[in-house]
């Protein structure tokens, strides 16, 4: 616990001289530092024939580059040096693919007890149809999961690069848009009734592609880069003021947030209890049913709302610097 | 199986019907030089060659359920197309000064872009 | 098929050459679209679905725009146009 100080005493101190300092109540270097008037206008001369003589000699160096035998020589040797190091480069990789075995040979080195592991035992141990999703939510998982944490530190440093925090005035983000987009078509009637027909259908589309991941090909992270290609074309045909008022930094938080902590922890979770499926109390429903899969489908469903958010969000900060 | 060979006629037409198409429009984007031009080109070519294409594989397919998808596609493309030629013209419009060179320009309505 | 998906590996390989040696920024953009569709419908071809719908959704579809509204930031678009201009509009 410190002990409070008077203020006359305060002032007196290094620190509180300091505070006052950068107040500006009191200079302590007033009167002790000689400052002197700027001498404007008397070396004008000088200084410019300076100028003109560095300039000239830059000209003249240029001149000299352009005529210069041996740098034109060497120019010459770089540009025969590439094509050779290229060629070397392209005779080596054609080399090396003419020794890989064929595709799809049995006894490539690929096709090991993994992959047979994973073809055999993937319905299951998942009970998910499509063994690739199978296998980048639930045996590798925690891959996704880098991923998704890839995308949300992306996009965390897009807006640490892009965010405009100016709220009026000159350089401000909505000033910034307007003269950006100051050629676009604005409030386009055609573009308008189209996207009004359009958006819901594709992001019933991402939503579909989404929830069936486990059965068909697609999953979280295409559903959610249609949804966001969706959202996308909503912005350029109705404008900022239409998708702020359901979509904003919060929303964008909040939905990241929730979806990768609910990942983190039911991932967590599955792996606290064994990992391959021991007994962890999720049932895995009968294969087929879109109610199937055990953790699968929640899982899809948080990467597509990741995935959407950060392709929206991305469109969205380079376009004004906020959203 | 004369109702086979009829329907093996029609959409192997179609088809080449649209591929036509498609390599006419190639060689107009490439031929003409104004922007306007191009994007007429390209426009006619993306709505026609894509449905007359489509079409013959939707015959060609029966009636089935990829027929169906076939048709959405379609419906989709011929949706998609014209608005991103009309948003193409349109910014043309609004930006090119020297739009009186190639084409008849109404001034009233320059003005009151 | 086999031979279809020679020329789709051939015009993959002069897309990708075309990107770094077109001049402009806009049309190595465009190049690369048309690469990633290609890419996506030799995804199909190596019955591999959940990779083509990826690649199509965001090579060609969100990529694209990115890059799009990157030039547009650095303002790399107008000024090609303008050069663009002198040259055609003498």
């Amino acid at each position: 616990m410190s002990r409070p100080v008077p203020e006359e005493e305060y002032g007196k101190r290094v620190s509180g001289a300091f505070k006052l300092w950068m107040r500006g109540v009191r200079d302590p270097y007033l009167g002790n530092v000689e400052v002197s008037p700027e001498t404007a206008g008397e070396e004008d001369e000088t200084l410019l024939k300076g100028y003109q003589e560095e300039t000239d000699r830059m000209i003249q160096r240029i001149h000299d580059i352009e005529n210069n035998r041996r740098y034109r020589l060497f120019q010459k040797f770089y540009r025969a040096a590439a094509a050779i190091c290229c060629l070397t480069l392209v005779v080596m990789l054609l080399i090396t693919v003419a020794y890989l075995p064929p595709v799809g040979n049995a006894d490539n080195p690929a096709h090991n007890e993994v992959a047979a592991k994973y073809i055999e035992d993937g319905l299951q141990d998942t009970g998910a149809v499509n063994i690739v999703t199978g296998m980048i939510l639930d045996y590798r998982a925690f891959d996704t999961f880098g991923e998704s944490n890839v995308l949300f530190i992306a996009t965390c440093t897009v807006l640490i690069l892009m965010r405009n925090d100016k709220k009026e005035g000159k350089g401000s983000a909505e000033e910034e848009e307007r003269l950006d987009s100051f050629y676009e078509p604005k409030d386009d009637r055609i573009l308008q009734t189209v996207a009004m027909i359009l958006v819901p259908f594709i992001i019933l589309f991402g939503i579909y592609v989404i929830l069936n991941g486990h059965l068909s090909p697609g999953g979280g992270f295409s559903g959610g880069a249609i949804i966001g290609s969706a959202l996308i074309l909503y912005l350029n045909a109705f404008g900022f003021e239409k998708t702020e008022r359901f979509f904003t930094a919060k929303t964008y938080k909040i939905i990241s947030f929730s979806a990768l902590s609910f990942y983190c922890i039911a991932k967590s979770y599955s792996f606290y209890t064994g990992a391959h499926h021991l007994e962890s109390g999720i049932p895995l429903g009968t294969p087929g049913s879109i109610l199937s899969s055990g953790l699968i489908l929640p899982l899809n469903i948080c990467v597509g709302l990741v995935v959407a958010c950060t392709m929206y969000a991305f469109f969205a900060l380079f376009r004004k610097g906020g959203f | 199986m004369v109702f086979e060979w009829i329907r093996f006629i029609l959409g192997t037409g179609l088809l080449v019907v649209g591929t036509v198409t498609f390599l006419l429009e190639i060689f107009g984007v490439f031929k003409f030089k104004y922007v306007l031009n191009r994007m007429h080109v390209a426009a006619m070519g993306d709505t026609l060659g894509i449905s007359a294409s489509l079409a013959g594989l939707m015959i060609l397919f029966g009636f089935r359920f990829v027929t169906l998808k076939l048709a959405l596609v379609i419906i989709f493309l011929w949706c998609a197309s014209p608005v991103s030629s009309h948003l193409i013209s349109r910014l043309e419009y609004v930006t090119d000064k020297n739009l009186n060179e190639f084409c008849e320009v109404k001034t009233e309505n320059k003005g009151n872009e | 098929m086999q031979i279809f998906q020679y020329i789709l590996l051939v015009f993959l390989i002069v897309c990708a050459v075309a990107v770094s040696f077109s001049k402009r920024l806009l049309n190595s953009i465009l190049i690369f679209m048309s690469y990633s569709l290609v890419m996506s419908i030799i995804w199909i071809l190596l019955e591999s679905p959940d990779l083509a719908i990826t690649e199509a959704a965001v090579g060609a579809g969100v990529t694209s725009l990115l890059f799009f509204a990157t030039l547009k930031k650095i303002h790399a678009i107008r000024e090609e146009d303008e050069e663009n201009h002198e040259q055609t509009g003498s």
